[in-house]
Protein backbone atom coordinates (compact mmCIF):
# COMPACT_ATOMS: atom_id res chain seq x y z
CA UNK A 1 0.00 0.00 0.00
CA UNK A 2 1.69 3.70 -0.52
CA UNK A 3 2.75 5.65 1.93
CA UNK A 4 2.40 8.96 0.59
CA UNK A 5 -0.10 10.38 -1.89
CA UNK A 6 0.11 13.44 -3.69
CA UNK A 7 -2.92 15.02 -4.40
CA UNK A 8 -2.56 17.03 -7.81
CA UNK A 9 -5.82 18.44 -7.68
CA UNK A 10 -7.65 21.42 -5.54
CA UNK A 11 -10.90 22.52 -4.29
CA UNK A 12 -13.85 19.54 -3.50
CA UNK A 13 -12.41 16.40 -5.43
CA UNK A 14 -8.73 17.31 -3.37
CA UNK A 15 -10.67 17.05 -0.16
CA UNK A 16 -12.85 13.86 -1.20
CA UNK A 17 -9.25 12.36 -2.23
CA UNK A 18 -7.66 13.31 0.97
CA UNK A 19 -10.23 11.86 3.15
CA UNK A 20 -10.00 8.34 1.85
CA UNK A 21 -6.43 8.20 2.04
CA UNK A 22 -6.63 9.50 5.82
CA UNK A 23 -8.99 6.49 6.20
CA UNK A 24 -6.94 4.26 4.54
CA UNK A 25 -3.97 5.56 7.06
CA UNK A 26 -2.30 7.16 3.67
CA UNK A 27 0.06 10.71 4.30
CA UNK A 28 -1.62 13.04 1.78
CA UNK A 29 0.50 15.96 0.29
CA UNK A 30 -1.44 18.84 -1.29
CA UNK A 31 -0.45 20.96 -3.82
CA UNK A 32 -1.36 24.46 -4.15
CA UNK A 33 -1.32 28.20 -6.35
CA UNK A 34 -0.40 30.72 -4.54
CA UNK A 35 -4.20 31.66 -5.22
CA UNK A 36 -5.20 29.09 -3.01
CA UNK A 37 -3.17 29.18 0.12
CA UNK A 38 -6.72 29.61 1.62
CA UNK A 39 -8.00 26.56 0.84
CA UNK A 40 -9.07 23.80 2.47
CA UNK A 41 -7.05 20.96 1.25
CA UNK A 42 -4.37 22.72 1.86
CA UNK A 43 -5.35 22.65 5.50
CA UNK A 44 -6.81 18.82 5.81
CA UNK A 45 -3.60 17.43 3.97
CA UNK A 46 -0.74 16.13 6.30
CA UNK A 47 1.86 18.39 4.25
CA UNK A 48 1.47 21.41 1.78
CA UNK A 49 3.99 22.71 -1.31
CA UNK A 50 3.12 25.77 -3.35
CA UNK A 51 3.64 25.02 -6.50
CA UNK A 52 3.16 28.31 -8.59
CA UNK A 53 1.02 31.81 -9.06
CA UNK A 54 -2.00 31.65 -9.85
CA UNK A 55 -3.03 30.45 -13.50
CA UNK A 56 -3.81 26.98 -13.63
CA UNK A 57 -0.98 26.28 -16.63
CA UNK A 58 1.46 27.78 -14.40
CA UNK A 59 0.55 25.39 -11.08
CA UNK A 60 -1.88 22.86 -11.25
CA UNK A 61 -1.02 22.18 -14.81
CA UNK A 62 2.77 22.25 -14.64
CA UNK A 63 4.49 18.80 -14.70
CA UNK A 64 7.64 20.01 -13.22
CA UNK A 65 6.42 21.56 -10.13
CA UNK A 66 4.58 18.75 -8.96
CA UNK A 67 7.01 16.40 -9.73
CA UNK A 68 9.37 18.13 -7.98
CA UNK A 69 7.09 18.75 -5.07
CA UNK A 70 5.93 14.63 -4.86
CA UNK A 71 9.91 14.32 -4.87
CA UNK A 72 11.11 16.69 -1.86
CA UNK A 73 8.06 15.18 -0.02
CA UNK A 74 8.92 11.83 -0.61
CA UNK A 75 5.14 10.53 -1.84
CA UNK A 76 5.10 7.78 -3.57
CA UNK A 77 1.84 8.17 -5.59
CA UNK A 78 0.05 10.73 -7.21
CA UNK A 79 -3.72 11.12 -7.70
CA UNK A 80 -4.73 13.89 -10.38
CA UNK A 81 -8.19 13.38 -9.30
CA UNK A 82 -10.78 15.11 -12.49
CA UNK A 83 -9.61 17.25 -15.20
CA UNK A 84 -5.99 18.98 -15.02
CA UNK A 85 -3.24 16.34 -15.54
CA UNK A 86 -5.99 13.29 -14.84
CA UNK A 87 -6.10 12.60 -18.71
CA UNK A 88 -3.07 13.36 -19.73
CA UNK A 89 -1.02 10.81 -21.04
CA UNK A 90 2.50 12.87 -21.04
CA UNK A 91 1.76 13.08 -17.46
CA UNK A 92 1.59 9.80 -16.66
CA UNK A 93 4.65 8.55 -18.24
CA UNK A 94 6.94 11.24 -16.68
CA UNK A 95 5.01 9.97 -13.71
CA UNK A 96 6.20 6.30 -14.28
CA UNK A 97 9.81 7.18 -15.05
CA UNK A 98 10.05 8.98 -11.96
CA UNK A 99 9.30 6.11 -10.38
CA UNK A 100 5.78 7.85 -8.58
CA UNK A 101 2.57 5.86 -8.82
CA UNK A 102 0.40 7.43 -10.89
CA UNK A 103 -3.39 6.81 -10.22
CA UNK A 104 -4.93 6.43 -13.69
CA UNK A 105 -4.23 4.62 -16.57
CA UNK A 106 -0.97 4.20 -18.61
CA UNK A 107 -0.08 6.26 -21.14
CA UNK A 108 -0.87 3.81 -24.28
CA UNK A 109 -4.49 3.85 -22.30
CA UNK A 110 -4.98 7.39 -22.28
CA UNK A 111 -3.77 7.75 -25.58
CA UNK A 112 -5.94 5.10 -27.16
CA UNK A 113 -8.78 6.37 -25.27
CA UNK A 114 -8.31 9.74 -26.14
CA UNK A 115 -8.27 9.54 -29.95
CA UNK A 116 -11.97 9.19 -30.25
CA UNK A 117 -12.21 7.66 -33.82
CA UNK A 118 -9.98 4.89 -32.53
CA UNK A 119 -11.97 4.31 -29.07
CA UNK A 120 -15.13 3.59 -31.26
CA UNK A 121 -13.12 1.34 -33.70
CA UNK A 122 -11.97 -0.42 -31.01
CA UNK A 123 -15.21 -0.98 -29.42
CA UNK A 124 -17.14 -1.55 -32.75
CA UNK A 125 -14.64 -4.33 -33.41
CA UNK A 126 -15.13 -5.71 -29.88
CA UNK A 127 -18.96 -6.06 -30.69
CA UNK A 128 -20.00 -3.16 -28.36
CA UNK A 129 -22.43 -0.72 -30.02
CA UNK A 130 -21.59 2.20 -31.57
CA UNK A 131 -23.09 4.94 -33.11
CA UNK A 132 -23.34 3.61 -36.71
CA UNK A 133 -21.51 6.07 -39.59
CA UNK A 134 -18.56 5.69 -42.12
CA UNK A 135 -15.35 4.00 -41.71
CA UNK A 136 -13.74 7.08 -41.61
CA UNK A 137 -13.44 10.56 -43.58
CA UNK A 138 -15.47 10.53 -46.35
CA UNK A 139 -13.79 12.46 -49.70
CA UNK A 140 -16.92 12.78 -52.17
CA UNK A 141 -20.58 13.76 -51.61
CA UNK A 142 -21.57 10.89 -53.56
CA UNK A 143 -19.89 8.32 -51.03
CA UNK A 144 -21.71 10.15 -48.61
CA UNK A 145 -25.40 10.19 -49.82
CA UNK A 146 -24.89 6.35 -49.81
CA UNK A 147 -23.64 5.71 -46.39
CA UNK A 148 -26.68 8.25 -45.56
CA UNK A 149 -28.83 5.85 -47.55
CA UNK A 150 -27.84 2.87 -45.88
CA UNK A 151 -27.95 4.32 -42.14
CA UNK A 152 -31.02 6.16 -42.09
CA UNK A 153 -31.78 9.88 -42.33
CA UNK A 154 -31.15 11.79 -40.05
CA UNK A 155 -27.37 12.03 -39.96
CA UNK A 156 -24.77 14.74 -38.73
CA UNK A 157 -21.92 15.40 -40.93
CA UNK A 158 -19.12 15.77 -38.72
CA UNK A 159 -15.24 17.41 -39.17
CA UNK A 160 -12.46 14.80 -38.10
CA UNK A 161 -10.44 17.24 -36.20
CA UNK A 162 -13.26 18.78 -34.73
CA UNK A 163 -15.28 19.74 -31.59
CA UNK A 164 -17.20 22.79 -29.75
CA UNK A 165 -20.09 22.36 -32.48
CA UNK A 166 -18.03 23.94 -35.84
CA UNK A 167 -18.47 21.71 -39.04
CA UNK A 168 -21.18 20.10 -37.78
CA UNK A 169 -24.06 19.58 -40.05
CA UNK A 170 -27.66 17.82 -39.29
CA UNK A 171 -29.32 16.48 -42.70
CA UNK A 172 -33.17 15.64 -42.11
CA UNK A 173 -33.48 14.17 -45.95
CA UNK A 174 -31.32 13.18 -49.24
CA UNK A 175 -32.22 16.33 -50.45
CA UNK A 176 -30.33 18.88 -48.38
CA UNK A 177 -27.39 16.26 -48.26
CA UNK A 178 -24.58 18.04 -51.05
CA UNK A 179 -25.11 21.39 -49.93
CA UNK A 180 -24.86 20.07 -45.99
CA UNK A 181 -21.51 18.25 -47.04
CA UNK A 182 -20.09 21.23 -48.82
CA UNK A 183 -20.55 23.68 -46.09
CA UNK A 184 -19.16 21.31 -43.42
CA UNK A 185 -16.19 20.57 -45.41
CA UNK A 186 -15.49 24.44 -45.39
CA UNK A 187 -16.53 25.56 -42.02
CA UNK A 188 -14.25 22.60 -40.65
CA UNK A 189 -11.21 24.25 -43.19
CA UNK A 190 -11.38 27.25 -41.68
CA UNK A 191 -12.04 26.42 -38.29
CA UNK A 192 -9.53 23.50 -37.55
CA UNK A 193 -7.27 23.95 -40.71
CA UNK A 194 -8.48 20.33 -41.73
CA UNK A 195 -11.62 19.41 -44.16
CA UNK A 196 -11.85 16.47 -43.35
CA UNK A 197 -15.70 14.90 -42.54
CA UNK A 198 -17.17 11.79 -41.42
CA UNK A 199 -20.20 10.82 -41.01
CA UNK A 200 -22.45 9.49 -38.20
CA UNK A 201 -26.08 8.58 -37.36
CA UNK A 202 -27.82 11.71 -35.72
CA UNK A 203 -29.11 10.47 -32.46
CA UNK A 204 -31.54 13.33 -31.73
CA UNK A 205 -32.11 14.32 -28.03
CA UNK A 206 -30.24 11.36 -26.57
CA UNK A 207 -30.21 10.34 -23.25
CA UNK A 208 -26.71 10.55 -21.16
CA UNK A 209 -26.02 7.24 -19.45
CA UNK A 210 -22.86 6.19 -18.99
CA UNK A 211 -21.62 3.17 -16.68
CA UNK A 212 -18.85 2.81 -13.84
CA UNK A 213 -16.62 0.36 -14.40
CA UNK A 214 -13.56 -1.04 -12.40
CA UNK A 215 -10.67 -3.38 -13.18
CA UNK A 216 -8.28 -4.57 -11.02
CA UNK A 217 -4.38 -5.41 -12.20
CA UNK A 218 -5.79 -8.85 -11.70
CA UNK A 219 -7.70 -8.94 -15.28
CA UNK A 220 -11.23 -8.72 -13.14
CA UNK A 221 -13.27 -5.85 -14.69
CA UNK A 222 -16.76 -5.04 -12.83
CA UNK A 223 -19.93 -2.96 -13.36
CA UNK A 224 -21.44 -0.52 -10.93
CA UNK A 225 -24.30 0.46 -13.16
CA UNK A 226 -25.26 3.51 -14.38
CA UNK A 227 -26.05 7.41 -14.19
CA UNK A 228 -27.72 9.50 -16.04
CA UNK A 229 -26.41 12.84 -17.13
CA UNK A 230 -28.84 13.69 -19.63
CA UNK A 231 -29.56 17.31 -17.57
CA UNK A 232 -27.17 19.35 -19.45
CA UNK A 233 -26.42 23.06 -20.08
CA UNK A 234 -24.29 23.58 -22.72
CA UNK A 235 -22.92 20.16 -22.54
CA UNK A 236 -22.28 20.49 -18.65
CA UNK A 237 -23.20 18.09 -16.31
CA UNK A 238 -26.06 19.68 -14.23
CA UNK A 239 -27.71 16.84 -12.36
CA UNK A 240 -27.10 13.24 -12.56
CA UNK A 241 -28.61 10.15 -10.81
CA UNK A 242 -28.44 6.64 -10.43
CA UNK A 243 -30.43 4.49 -11.70
CA UNK A 244 -31.44 6.38 -14.41
CA UNK A 245 -35.29 6.48 -15.08
CA UNK A 246 -35.06 4.93 -18.72
CA UNK A 247 -32.96 1.54 -17.50
CA UNK A 248 -35.19 -1.63 -16.22
CA UNK A 249 -32.79 -4.44 -14.87
CA UNK A 250 -32.43 -5.90 -18.65
CA UNK A 251 -31.27 -3.08 -20.49
CA UNK A 252 -29.10 -1.95 -17.28
CA UNK A 253 -27.60 -5.74 -17.78
CA UNK A 254 -27.37 -5.56 -21.46
CA UNK A 255 -25.26 -1.89 -20.88
CA UNK A 256 -23.54 -3.30 -18.47
CA UNK A 257 -22.31 -6.40 -20.19
CA UNK A 258 -21.14 -4.30 -23.19
CA UNK A 259 -19.31 -1.89 -20.94
CA UNK A 260 -17.47 -4.67 -19.63
CA UNK A 261 -17.09 -5.88 -23.10
CA UNK A 262 -15.29 -2.87 -23.58
CA UNK A 263 -13.25 -2.22 -20.93
CA UNK A 264 -11.91 -6.08 -21.10
CA UNK A 265 -11.05 -5.38 -25.11
CA UNK A 266 -8.48 -2.65 -24.11
CA UNK A 267 -7.36 -5.01 -20.18
CA UNK A 268 -8.85 -1.65 -18.28
CA UNK A 269 -7.33 -1.12 -15.13
CA UNK A 270 -8.27 1.26 -12.47
CA UNK A 271 -12.17 3.74 -12.25
CA UNK A 272 -13.07 4.36 -15.31
CA UNK A 273 -16.71 5.41 -17.04
CA UNK A 274 -18.04 4.15 -20.40
CA UNK A 275 -20.62 6.93 -21.97
CA UNK A 276 -23.92 5.35 -24.18
CA UNK A 277 -26.12 7.42 -25.76
CA UNK A 278 -29.41 5.93 -25.32
CA UNK A 279 -32.20 6.44 -28.27
CA UNK A 280 -35.55 6.93 -27.48
CA UNK A 281 -36.60 3.29 -28.70
CA UNK A 282 -33.81 2.55 -25.79
CA UNK A 283 -31.30 1.33 -28.37
CA UNK A 284 -27.71 2.80 -26.54
CA UNK A 285 -24.30 3.56 -28.57
CA UNK A 286 -20.73 3.66 -27.63
CA UNK A 287 -19.64 7.61 -27.15
CA UNK A 288 -16.96 7.37 -25.32
CA UNK A 289 -14.42 5.95 -22.10
CA UNK A 290 -13.52 8.61 -19.40
CA UNK A 291 -10.22 6.67 -18.06
CA UNK A 292 -10.35 8.72 -14.63
CA UNK A 293 -12.38 9.19 -11.58
CA UNK A 294 -15.92 11.64 -12.35
CA UNK A 295 -17.51 14.50 -10.47
CA UNK A 296 -20.73 12.44 -10.07
CA UNK A 297 -18.85 9.66 -8.60
CA UNK A 298 -21.21 9.85 -4.99
CA UNK A 299 -24.85 9.17 -6.95
CA UNK A 300 -23.02 5.63 -7.50
CA UNK A 301 -21.51 5.35 -4.24
CA UNK A 302 -24.78 5.72 -2.39
CA UNK A 303 -26.46 3.53 -4.89
CA UNK A 304 -23.85 0.56 -4.70
CA UNK A 305 -22.71 1.07 -0.97
CA UNK A 306 -19.04 1.60 -2.10
CA UNK A 307 -16.30 3.83 -1.97
CA UNK A 308 -15.00 4.55 -5.09
CA UNK A 309 -11.76 6.15 -4.55
CA UNK A 310 -10.60 3.62 -2.25
CA UNK A 311 -11.22 0.71 -4.50
CA UNK A 312 -9.59 3.19 -7.14
CA UNK A 313 -6.36 3.22 -4.57
CA UNK A 314 -6.34 0.03 -3.62
CA UNK A 315 -6.60 -1.40 -7.26
CA UNK A 316 -3.64 1.18 -8.19
CA UNK A 317 -1.67 -0.49 -5.04
CA UNK A 318 -2.03 -3.83 -6.94
CA UNK A 319 -4.57 -5.33 -4.37
CA UNK A 320 -8.26 -6.61 -4.98
CA UNK A 321 -11.26 -4.77 -5.27
CA UNK A 322 -12.76 -5.10 -1.61
CA UNK A 323 -16.11 -3.84 -1.98
CA UNK A 324 -18.16 -5.91 -5.14
CA UNK A 325 -20.95 -4.76 -6.89
CA UNK A 326 -24.53 -5.65 -5.70
CA UNK A 327 -28.19 -4.56 -6.57
CA UNK A 328 -28.49 -1.30 -6.43
CA UNK A 329 -30.20 -0.02 -3.58
CA UNK A 330 -32.74 3.16 -3.58
CA UNK A 331 -31.84 6.12 -5.63
CA UNK A 332 -29.75 9.15 -5.67
CA UNK A 333 -29.45 12.36 -7.35
CA UNK A 334 -26.24 14.46 -7.14
CA UNK A 335 -26.79 18.54 -7.94
CA UNK A 336 -23.62 20.72 -8.56
CA UNK A 337 -23.68 23.75 -6.81
CA UNK A 338 -21.91 26.41 -9.17
CA UNK A 339 -20.97 30.06 -8.03
CA UNK A 340 -22.99 31.19 -10.94
CA UNK A 341 -26.09 33.51 -11.18
CA UNK A 342 -28.55 31.97 -13.18
CA UNK A 343 -30.78 34.78 -13.24
CA UNK A 344 -27.96 36.63 -15.64
CA UNK A 345 -27.14 33.70 -17.54
CA UNK A 346 -25.25 31.17 -15.67
CA UNK A 347 -22.27 34.32 -15.28
CA UNK A 348 -19.34 33.52 -12.83
CA UNK A 349 -19.68 34.84 -9.22
CA UNK A 350 -16.63 34.53 -7.71
CA UNK A 351 -16.32 36.62 -4.43
CA UNK A 352 -16.01 36.00 -0.47
CA UNK A 353 -18.74 33.65 1.36
CA UNK A 354 -20.16 35.71 4.08
CA UNK A 355 -22.09 32.97 5.57
CA UNK A 356 -22.72 29.04 4.70
CA UNK A 357 -24.42 26.22 5.95
CA UNK A 358 -24.61 23.02 4.21
CA UNK A 359 -28.00 20.67 4.76
CA UNK A 360 -28.03 17.76 6.56
CA UNK A 361 -29.10 14.61 8.07
CA UNK A 362 -30.35 10.86 6.49
CA UNK A 363 -29.15 10.65 3.10
CA UNK A 364 -27.59 13.97 2.35
CA UNK A 365 -24.05 14.58 1.94
CA UNK A 366 -21.86 17.65 0.84
CA UNK A 367 -18.79 17.38 -1.22
CA UNK A 368 -17.62 21.05 -0.65
CA UNK A 369 -14.54 23.14 0.22
CA UNK A 370 -16.14 26.26 0.73
CA UNK A 371 -16.46 27.75 4.54
CA UNK A 372 -17.36 30.61 6.09
CA UNK A 373 -15.30 33.45 5.07
CA UNK A 374 -13.72 32.09 1.92
CA UNK A 375 -12.72 33.54 -0.95
CA UNK A 376 -13.40 31.62 -4.38
CA UNK A 377 -10.97 32.82 -6.83
CA UNK A 378 -11.86 33.30 -10.04
CA UNK A 379 -8.96 31.55 -11.90
CA UNK A 380 -10.67 27.96 -11.62
CA UNK A 381 -14.45 26.21 -12.84
CA UNK A 382 -16.87 27.24 -10.61
CA UNK A 383 -17.94 24.41 -8.79
CA UNK A 384 -18.34 25.26 -4.86
CA UNK A 385 -20.23 22.03 -3.93
CA UNK A 386 -22.40 18.97 -4.63
CA UNK A 387 -25.40 17.86 -3.22
CA UNK A 388 -25.86 14.50 -2.98
CA UNK A 389 -29.04 12.51 -1.23
CA UNK A 390 -30.21 9.28 -1.48
CA UNK A 391 -33.83 8.05 -0.95
CA UNK A 392 -35.61 4.68 -0.95
CA UNK A 393 -36.85 5.67 -4.23
CA UNK A 394 -37.00 8.33 -6.80
CA UNK A 395 -39.90 10.03 -5.26
CA UNK A 396 -38.54 9.71 -1.85
CA UNK A 397 -34.97 11.08 -3.58
CA UNK A 398 -36.49 14.41 -5.24
CA UNK A 399 -38.85 15.25 -1.84
CA UNK A 400 -35.25 14.62 0.06
CA UNK A 401 -33.68 16.74 -2.20
CA UNK A 402 -36.24 19.55 -2.48
CA UNK A 403 -35.66 19.66 1.74
CA UNK A 404 -31.63 19.50 1.55
CA UNK A 405 -31.67 22.70 -1.34
CA UNK A 406 -34.01 24.53 1.12
CA UNK A 407 -31.86 24.28 3.57
CA UNK A 408 -28.62 24.67 1.87
CA UNK A 409 -27.48 28.73 2.50
CA UNK A 410 -24.46 30.34 0.72
CA UNK A 411 -24.62 33.84 0.82
CA UNK A 412 -22.16 36.88 -0.26
CA UNK A 413 -21.98 34.88 -3.86
CA UNK A 414 -24.69 33.95 -6.44
CA UNK A 415 -25.28 30.34 -6.51
CA UNK A 416 -27.38 27.91 -8.62
CA UNK A 417 -29.45 26.14 -5.60
CA UNK A 418 -32.57 28.63 -6.75
CA UNK A 419 -32.21 27.00 -10.16
CA UNK A 420 -32.01 23.76 -8.93
CA UNK A 421 -35.19 24.01 -7.00
CA UNK A 422 -37.09 25.14 -9.97
CA UNK A 423 -35.72 22.16 -11.95
CA UNK A 424 -37.78 20.12 -9.17
CA UNK A 425 -40.79 21.62 -10.19
CA UNK A 426 -40.69 20.83 -13.45
CA UNK A 427 -43.43 18.19 -14.39
CA UNK A 428 -41.15 15.92 -16.70
CA UNK A 429 -38.37 16.47 -14.62
CA UNK A 430 -40.24 15.11 -11.97
CA UNK A 431 -41.79 12.29 -14.14
CA UNK A 432 -38.23 10.96 -15.01
CA UNK A 433 -39.33 12.44 -18.62
CA UNK A 434 -36.29 13.70 -19.58
CA UNK A 435 -33.40 14.20 -22.31
CA UNK A 436 -30.13 16.11 -22.97
CA UNK A 437 -32.90 18.63 -24.33
CA UNK A 438 -34.30 19.13 -21.57
CA UNK A 439 -32.45 22.58 -20.48
CA UNK A 440 -33.03 23.88 -23.75
CA UNK A 441 -36.75 23.75 -23.66
CA UNK A 442 -36.74 24.31 -19.98
CA UNK A 443 -35.01 28.00 -20.82
CA UNK A 444 -37.67 28.72 -22.82
CA UNK A 445 -40.77 28.18 -20.67
CA UNK B 1 0.34 18.83 21.27
CA UNK B 2 -1.59 20.95 23.29
CA UNK B 3 -2.73 23.97 20.75
CA UNK B 4 -4.52 25.61 23.19
CA UNK B 5 -1.12 25.72 25.06
CA UNK B 6 0.48 27.43 21.57
CA UNK B 7 -2.39 29.77 21.18
CA UNK B 8 -1.64 31.23 24.66
CA UNK B 9 1.72 31.52 24.43
CA UNK B 10 1.67 33.57 20.86
CA UNK B 11 -1.15 35.34 22.67
CA UNK B 12 0.87 36.71 25.32
CA UNK B 13 4.17 37.43 23.21
CA UNK B 14 1.92 39.09 20.92
CA UNK B 15 0.01 41.51 23.57
CA UNK B 16 3.25 42.14 25.66
CA UNK B 17 6.99 43.40 25.12
CA UNK B 18 8.62 40.09 25.22
CA UNK B 19 10.23 39.17 22.05
CA UNK B 20 11.43 35.48 23.02
CA UNK B 21 9.58 33.05 24.82
CA UNK B 22 10.59 29.59 25.33
CA UNK B 23 8.85 26.66 27.33
CA UNK B 24 9.84 22.81 28.09
CA UNK B 25 7.86 20.19 29.29
CA UNK B 26 7.98 16.48 29.07
CA UNK B 27 10.85 16.62 26.30
CA UNK B 28 8.96 18.95 24.43
CA UNK B 29 10.31 22.45 23.79
CA UNK B 30 7.87 25.33 22.54
CA UNK B 31 9.44 28.80 21.16
CA UNK B 32 7.76 31.55 20.12
CA UNK B 33 9.40 34.55 18.92
CA UNK B 34 8.67 38.08 18.12
CA UNK B 35 10.41 39.74 15.23
CA UNK B 36 10.61 43.83 15.50
CA UNK B 37 11.19 45.40 12.58
CA UNK B 38 11.24 48.80 12.64
CA UNK B 39 10.10 49.74 9.46
CA UNK B 40 6.67 49.21 7.49
CA UNK B 41 4.86 45.46 8.62
CA UNK B 42 3.47 44.00 11.09
CA UNK B 43 4.54 41.84 13.63
CA UNK B 44 4.15 38.18 13.29
CA UNK B 45 4.82 35.90 16.16
CA UNK B 46 6.20 33.34 14.80
CA UNK B 47 6.14 29.71 16.44
CA UNK B 48 9.19 27.37 16.20
CA UNK B 49 8.73 24.02 17.69
CA UNK B 50 11.39 21.27 18.29
CA UNK B 51 10.91 18.00 20.40
CA UNK B 52 14.60 17.66 22.15
CA UNK B 53 13.53 14.02 21.95
CA UNK B 54 13.58 13.15 18.62
CA UNK B 55 16.21 13.86 15.92
CA UNK B 56 14.07 13.79 12.83
CA UNK B 57 12.33 17.44 12.10
CA UNK B 58 8.60 17.35 11.94
CA UNK B 59 8.53 20.88 10.31
CA UNK B 60 6.06 21.35 7.43
CA UNK B 61 6.96 22.39 4.01
CA UNK B 62 4.56 25.27 4.42
CA UNK B 63 4.97 27.34 7.08
CA UNK B 64 1.69 27.10 9.46
CA UNK B 65 -0.69 29.35 8.51
CA UNK B 66 1.82 32.58 8.75
CA UNK B 67 0.26 35.70 6.06
CA UNK B 68 3.24 36.74 4.83
CA UNK B 69 2.29 39.28 2.40
CA UNK B 70 4.00 39.91 -0.54
CA UNK B 71 5.17 43.32 0.36
CA UNK B 72 8.46 44.00 0.83
CA UNK B 73 9.64 43.89 4.55
CA UNK B 74 11.30 47.88 4.44
CA UNK B 75 12.17 50.05 1.37
CA UNK B 76 15.53 48.86 0.72
CA UNK B 77 15.16 45.31 1.58
CA UNK B 78 15.07 42.89 -1.22
CA UNK B 79 13.27 39.00 -0.91
CA UNK B 80 14.75 36.64 -3.15
CA UNK B 81 12.11 34.06 -3.65
CA UNK B 82 12.56 30.69 -5.03
CA UNK B 83 10.75 30.47 -8.88
CA UNK B 84 10.51 26.35 -8.61
CA UNK B 85 9.59 23.81 -5.92
CA UNK B 86 12.62 21.87 -5.25
CA UNK B 87 15.47 21.73 -3.13
CA UNK B 88 17.95 24.26 -2.11
CA UNK B 89 21.83 24.25 -2.01
CA UNK B 90 24.22 26.45 -0.96
CA UNK B 91 27.11 25.52 -3.15
CA UNK B 92 27.12 23.84 -7.01
CA UNK B 93 28.71 20.40 -5.24
CA UNK B 94 28.74 18.99 -1.54
CA UNK B 95 32.35 19.69 -1.27
CA UNK B 96 32.62 23.15 -2.84
CA UNK B 97 31.95 26.58 -1.27
CA UNK B 98 28.91 28.29 -0.91
CA UNK B 99 27.97 30.61 -3.83
CA UNK B 100 27.73 33.57 -1.44
CA UNK B 101 27.91 34.64 2.47
CA UNK B 102 26.29 36.85 4.77
CA UNK B 103 27.60 40.51 4.20
CA UNK B 104 29.11 39.75 -0.01
CA UNK B 105 28.18 42.08 -2.30
CA UNK B 106 26.27 40.85 -5.21
CA UNK B 107 25.75 42.32 -8.20
CA UNK B 108 21.70 42.05 -10.30
CA UNK B 109 22.70 38.35 -12.38
CA UNK B 110 25.21 36.99 -9.83
CA UNK B 111 24.42 33.29 -8.81
CA UNK B 112 22.94 32.95 -4.94
CA UNK B 113 22.41 29.31 -5.10
CA UNK B 114 21.19 26.16 -6.36
CA UNK B 115 17.25 24.75 -6.73
CA UNK B 116 17.48 21.39 -7.91
CA UNK B 117 14.18 19.91 -8.83
CA UNK B 118 13.70 16.68 -11.36
CA UNK B 119 17.57 15.80 -10.90
CA UNK B 120 17.77 19.24 -12.98
CA UNK B 121 20.82 22.08 -11.07
CA UNK B 122 18.50 25.21 -11.32
CA UNK B 123 21.01 28.29 -10.78
CA UNK B 124 18.91 30.77 -9.46
CA UNK B 125 20.07 34.35 -9.88
CA UNK B 126 19.54 37.72 -8.57
CA UNK B 127 17.23 40.08 -9.64
CA UNK B 128 19.18 43.23 -7.96
CA UNK B 129 22.31 44.61 -6.95
CA UNK B 130 23.08 44.99 -3.44
CA UNK B 131 24.52 42.86 0.00
CA UNK B 132 23.00 39.86 1.65
CA UNK B 133 22.03 40.46 4.85
CA UNK B 134 20.23 37.45 5.61
CA UNK B 135 19.98 33.86 4.51
CA UNK B 136 16.19 32.13 4.71
CA UNK B 137 16.23 28.97 3.29
CA UNK B 138 18.28 26.23 4.98
CA UNK B 139 20.99 24.07 2.93
CA UNK B 140 20.00 20.58 1.35
CA UNK B 141 15.74 21.40 2.41
CA UNK B 142 13.03 21.63 0.54
CA UNK B 143 11.93 24.79 -0.66
CA UNK B 144 8.28 25.57 -2.58
CA UNK B 145 7.38 28.23 -5.14
CA UNK B 146 8.14 31.93 -4.03
CA UNK B 147 9.59 30.72 -0.61
CA UNK B 148 11.93 33.62 0.36
CA UNK B 149 15.70 32.16 0.27
CA UNK B 150 17.48 35.49 0.85
CA UNK B 151 17.77 39.24 2.14
CA UNK B 152 19.18 41.58 -0.16
CA UNK B 153 20.07 45.07 0.91
CA UNK B 154 20.11 47.55 -2.28
CA UNK B 155 20.96 51.00 -1.93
Amino acid sequence: MFDKILIANRGEIALRIIRTCKELGIKTVAVFSEADRESLHVTFADEAVCIGPAPSKDSYLKIPAIISAAHITGADAIHPGYGFLAENANFSEICAESDIKFIGPSPQMIKSMGDKAFAKNTMRKTGVPVVPGSDGVIKESSEGRSIAEEIGYPVIIKASAGGGGKGMRVVWERSEFDNAFQMAQNEAGSAFGNSEVYIEKFVENPRHVEIQVLGDSFGNIYHYGERDCSVQRRHQKLIEESPSPALDQKLREKMGDAAILGAHSVNYEGVGTIEFLLDKNKNFYFMEMNTRIQVEHPVTEYVYDVDLIRQQILVAAGEKVETLPKQPNGHSIEFRINAEDPEKGFRPSPGKITSVHFPGGFGVRVDSHIYNSYSIPPYYDSLIAKLIVWGQNREHALARARRALEEFVVEGIKTTIPFHLQVLQDKRFLKGNFDTGFLDNFFKD
Amino acid sequence: MDLNLIKKLVKIVDTSEITDLEVEENGLRIKVAKKLRTFRTYDQPQVVIGNSSLQESTEKIAPAKETNSAVEIAENVHEIKSPIVGTFYRAPAPDADSYVQVGDTISQGAVLCIVEAMKLMNEIESDVSGKIIKILAENGKPVEYNQPLFLVQTS
